[in-house]
């Protein structure tokens, strides 16, 4: 059962249980207790499975230690300290094993300093890819009784052995960051590393969870500890003390209109904003979303500010190893004033004193906008303080909302991928290699992990098949087999020589990822992009490199092949796989709030003094907006926010909710095309899903070809000027699609696309179907996609559900896009749970300009595009003064 | 499809028909290639060989030929016969004098077929070293410039023609083609599509032909050649290359 625990333990209760010696330690260091330490202490001594979140700098993963580290000095002081593995302790970077390594080293030596004592020592050691051959030999002689490592090298300890005798006596098991984890391949790796171990040593552990806040922590909590046989989830309890640490922030508008200042105004003021904030407050920590953002506003704020190499750094994930921990080591010691990162300084890692965190532009998701200002705030005591500043009126709605839903606690949904064959594949290799097991055994021990407790025994079949290699005939198994496979005794184990090598040197969930070369036709290098930005590239899609235009023509393997497109508008923005999708949650929050502020607003589409309320400065009306009152936000934003929904209620009379859907046809002059804007506002993922569903179905209805961009706030339907859509296509569209089967319908779509391409290489390498390293040889990324391609065309012909295949339709599907989601929004629409209107434009509505202008929102092409938006602006503006 | 008078492109398959020979001609077969792959790590799974039999049985059952025309590359290794491609060979060979009665079997080696010479006998099989003149049609693989200059009509694979095809959702398709042209000294020339499974082909409409091979070189241009392509069960004329290419740029 899982358990919501809410009353903390007194002092005494916590304390009273630990070693004398961690006691007296403890107490002279720290006056009090953390508010995570008040519920850890107790409960883990009474050996409960755990889930603590609260921010960084609580305390709570030396809180999860304490009485780890009692109940081994006990045992010490016994002389019943045994040379084995009691704790495990396992977090996503080696940096954060790191510091873990010192701040458990460092009390015990202070502690065995005071002691007269000769007694043996708790020894703590990291166990990560850099340890070194002579550093592992000696921990096989002597095992750490605390072990801090990584999923990966977890994974190799299990399948090690000799090393894995030393985990018979395992009675602790930590997983840090637990955010980072339970939402992606590497946690469900972790997750079946977890199950596997708790098999093999014969008896459970007491787990425990830390992370920073995240939603539904029941799913969290499933996630750390699993299932039993009969299906029961495993106890345990929740102890929630992210809000026990105060938050004040705020989301700021840099200016009162930012339609129409002008870019040297806005930017000006961004940077006086934060120079402001930066110099009120010790170190400032500020987060941009994009690499190339971090290195902007690092090099804006030297030039404006006076800034220098000592005082500000950028910190992200394209800076060298070395730049990176040489930053961490400033603001360790406190030298910095400021330290500007994409999305890097996220994770735990010991940062030291940060008194403000500012967002630049929104982080897409409440709780990561929560989990980035818990980095500020020395302890837990202290306030953690931040704003996020906004720079468009999209931008402006999204913050707002967002902290407003995050002052009220209403947190976005993770989700963790479920019942992925390409790591379940991994770990069948890594079990056949451990002994002989009944299928049934195999199974269930699969089933109590929380990522495969829904796993249908026909692909676990699949996967036995596949690895035993039953797709070639009998004489190739020798060759192809990763595990031996008795069908008649129902029984399966280890085959070959190479196989182990195989697992030790291919697994993880990580891809191999690498630098797309881009070439023009006239093959002439350009420069670099990634491959995710190339799985997301259409043929006619033009972005920006170095500066100049180019529009996408083809790929090879590891090429992008383009063409010159100087003068033409840029459909997609560089930094369009960087940035992080609207969750779906944030999204709704957004519906929901668009209609209740057009509600407020309906009374004034009325008034007489309209024209002046949108140009003008109404203050009191305002202030007299109930819903804008209490949202944490600046005057600016709140009178933008107003009239950025005022022009659009009045110009278009419709503002579109989570429950109701504009339509918006338009045309493009210029571009001589037709625009149909879906102000679908249902975050990216599911964007993506219902933007590719509409666009098969109206390309074969119309029998043309259909462009499209995809948004969070929405996704736009480019036509040929020709082709008219009509409420009827739209019609029938939402009826036909109810009786389909989208997914089919996709697949067939997405078979030949580059996503399908490369992400059926992450598949397949984690499915050892595609090797990254062979008998000690590394594979290149070319390589690896080349061979790649020949068996998802090979797989394809002989099975096209092959577990490969169908996992990478299921992580196309679930994790890149939310096609459950989609289809949940179409069936809602058929039934008119969700309606819709279609309305007829000759200048797009105020509320599609940062759509329809996204391909520009470039820091290159920046100005361009705000130039583009104020001119779309004044052509509504002048269409509104018409109507009075 | 008629190509050229008595030569004929069976509808949906890689494979061509020369009237006056009774005989099917096709080329690059690579044998034994999952073989080769897995021992250097990649598993494929096997698929080639089947389809290769699968494709020409249905080519002879179009045709009622008695003759078959190998222009090049039945095998994939160069430095040896690897087990897996003597597996392969033994059994295709066999398929075709026994399953398939042909009367002759002719391989016009390829860059790939090194070492296959051992074998000539035991398969029964007539080996041309570097071209095969049979009634004015010249056989050649390719990856050289043949000897024999009075041919009308020439006949080569090692190419790998496609043509590749992407639309606004971002779908690629390549379909292999045969190209069918004349050389620069006006002679018939078809390049054949790459049997192998496995072999997605070069899309000639937007690459750099001229840059490795000694044909594109010497003795062809690529941008008046016709793309035949291989839909799913039917050729379809996608016109000249260069025009293709064209559109490929818009």
């Amino acid at each position: 059962m899982i358990t919501n625990y809410t009353k903390p333990f007194t002092k005494e209760e916590s304390l009273s249980h630990l070693n004398i010696f961690i006691r007296e330690w403890f107490e002279k260091k720290y006056k009090e207790l953390t508010p995570p330490q008040k519920y850890s202490l107790k409960l883990i001594s009474e050996q409960r499975n755990l889930l603590i979140t609260a921010p960084t700098g609580s305390g709570k993963t030396f809180s999860a230690f304490i009485t780890i580290m009692s109940e081994l000095m006990d045992l010490s002081l016994k002389g019943r300290l045994e040379e084995k593995v009691y704790c495990i302790y396992v977090s996503p970077l080696r940096a954060l094993n790191n510091d873990i390594y010192k701040n458990l080293s460092v009390p015990l030596q202070e502690i065995y300093s005071q002691m007269t004592l000769d007694i043996s020592k708790v020894r703590v050691a990291t166990r990560t890819g850099d340890t070194t051959t002579k550093e592992r030999q000696q921990m096989l002689a002597h095992p750490p009784h605390i072990l801090v490592t990584t999923p990966e090298s977890l994974a190799i300890l299990i399948n090690s052995q000799r090393f894995s005798e030393h985990f018979r006596g395992l009675r602790y098991l930590i997983i840090d960051e637990l955010h980072e984890l339970a939402n992606n391949k590497r946690g469900v790796h972790l997750s079946m590393s977890i199950e596997r171990l708790a098999e093999m040593i014969g008896h459970d552990f007491v787990r425990i969870g830390l992370g920073a806040t995240l939603s539904p922590l029941e799913d969290a909590a499933r996630f750390l500890v699993g299932y039993k046989d009969n299906g029961e989830e495993r106890d345990c309890y929740i102890v929630d003390a992210t809000w026990d640490k105060k938050m004040e922030f705020m989301a700021m508008s840099p200016v009162s209109d930012i339609v129409n200042a002008t870019d040297g105004v806005i930017e000006g003021s961004i940077y006086k904003m934060l120079n402001s904030i930066i110099k009120k407050n010790k170190t400032t920590l500020i987060f941009t979303n994009t690499r190339s953002g971090t290195e902007r506003v690092v090099y804006n704020l030297m030039k404006s500010y006076k800034y220098n190499e000592e005082s500000i750094a950028a910190h992200h994930g394209s800076l060298s190893r070395d730049m990176r921990l040489g930053v961490e080591e400033m603001l360790k010691k406190g030298e910095l004033k400021c330290v500007v990162s994409s999305t890097s300084l996220e994770l735990g890692i010991d940062i030291g004193y940060i008194d403000n965190v500012i967002q630049l532009g929104s982080p897409k998701s409440v709780a990561r906008a929560v989990q980035r200002f818990g980095r500020s705030g020395h302890g837990f005591m202290d306030i953690a303080r931040g704003e996020t500043i906004v720079t468009n009126r999209d931008d402006l709605v999204e913050c707002s909302v967002m902290l407003d839903a995050a002052k009220k606690r209403h947190l976005d949904r993770f989700q963790t991928p479920k019942n992925a064959l390409d790591i379940l594949s991994q770990h069948i290799v890594g079990m056949s290699q451990n002994k002989k097991w009944k299928l049934d055994e195999a199974y269930n021990v699969i089933r109590r992990s929380y990522p495969y407790h829904t796993l249908p025994r026909g692909d676990f079949m699949a996967l036995i098949n596949y690895l035993s290699g039953k797709y070639v005939g009998l004489e190739s198994r020798r060759v192809y087999g990763k595990i031996w496979y008795d069908e008649n005794e129902g029984t399966f184990g280890r085959r070959g020589k190479l196989t182990k090598l195989i697992y030790f040197l291919n697994l993880g969930a990580i891809p191999d990822d690498v630098a797309i070369d881009v070439f023009t036709t006239e093959n002439k290098w350009i420069g670099n992009i990634e491959e995710e930005f190339m799985m997301r590239l259409k043929p006619g899609d033009v972005f920006v490199l170095g500066g100049h235009r180019y529009k996408f023509e083809y790929s090879r393997v590891m090429r992008c092949i383009v063409s010159d497109a100087s003068g033409e508008i840029p459909t997609i923005p560089p930094w369009y796989s960087e940035q992080l999708p609207l969750t779906y949650e944030l999204a709704i929050e957004i519906g929901r709030f668009r209609e209740q502020l057009a509600k407020e607003l309906a009374e004034y589409t009325k008034s007489r003094k309209l024209m002046s309320l949108i140009s003008g400065k109404p203050k009191k009306e305002i202030d007299d907006i109930k819903i804008l009152k209490d949202m944490p936000i600046d005057d600016n934003a709140r009178n933008s926010i107003f009239r950025y929904f005022m022009e659009q209620l009045l110009y278009a009379k419709a503002i579109p909710n989570d429950h109701h859907m504009l339509i918006e046809k338009t045309k493009d002059k210029e571009q001589d095309r037709n625009y149909v804007i879906f102000h679908s506002l249902y975050g990216r993922r599911v964007n993506d899903a219902l933007s590719r569903i509409l666009a098969i179905y109206l390309g074969d209805r119309y029998e043309t070809e259909i462009g499209i961009n995809i948004v969070d706030n929405g996704f736009v339907i480019i036509t040929e000027s020709g082709i008219d859509i009509k409420k009827r296509d739209i019609d029938i569209f939402l009826k036909e699609m109810s009786t389909v089967n989208i997914r089919e319908m996709l697949k067939e779509n997405i078979k030949r696309t580059e996503m399908m391409k490369r992400r059926f290489r992450y598949c397949a390498a984690r499915g050892f179907m595609v090797l990254r390293n062979y008998k000690g040889r590394k594979i290149s990324v070319r390589r690896q996609q080349i061979n790649a391609q020949l068996v998802f065309k090979a797989a394809e012909e002989i099975d096209p559900d092959f577990p490969i295949i169908k996992e990478t339709y299921r992580e196309i599907f679930d994790d890149v896009m939310d096609l459950p989601k989609a289809e949940d929004i179409l069936r809602r629409m058929s039934k008119e749970e969700i309606t819709y209107q279609l309305i007829e434009t000759t200048v797009p509505s105020p509320f599609s300009h940062n759509m329809i202008t996204f391909g520009e929102a470039d820091i290159v092409m920046m100005k361009d595009r705000r130039k583009h938006i104020r001119e779309l602006h004044k052509q509504v503006m002048s269409k509104i003064k018409k109507m009075f | 499809m008629k190509i050229a008078e008595g030569v004929e492109a069976l509808e949906g398959l890689p494979v061509l028909y020369i009237k006056k020979l009774n005989a099917i001609v096709c080329s690059d077969l690579h044998l034994g290639y999952e073989g080769v792959m897995a021992d250097r790590g990649t598993f494929l799974p096997k698929v080639n060989l089947r389809n290769i039999k699968k494709t020409i049985k249905k080519a002879i059952e179009m045709t009622k030929a008695d003759r078959i025309i190998i222009d090049g590359d039945i095998k994939n290794e160069f430095s040896d016969v690897h087990v897996e491609e003597f597996n392969e060979f033994y059994e295709f060979t066999k398929f075709l004098r026994e399953e398939l009665k042909l009367k002759y079997i002719d391989l016009v080696k390829g860059n790939h077929d090194n070492f296959i010479d051992r074998y000539e006998k035991s398969s029964s099989i007539k080996l041309y070293r570097q071209e095969a003149l049979m009634d004015g049609f010249l056989f050649f693989h390719g990856e050289e410039l043949p000897k024999d200059k009075d041919a009308k009509f020439l006949v080569m694979g090692h190419l790998h023609p496609a043509i590749g095809i992407y639309n606004k959702l971002g779908i690629k398709e390549k379909l292999k083609c045969f190209l069918y042209g004349k050389t620069r000294d006006k002679r018939e020339i078809i390049i054949l599509p790459a049997m192998n499974y496995f072999a997605e082909g070069i899309d000639v409409a937007v690459g750099h032909l001229g840059e490795n091979s000694p044909v594109f070189k010497k003795m062809l241009d690529v941008g008046p050649m016709e793309a035949i392509c291989i839909g799913e069960g039917e050729l379809l004329d996608f016109g000249k290359v260069s025009e293709i290419a064209a559109i490929g740029r818009r």
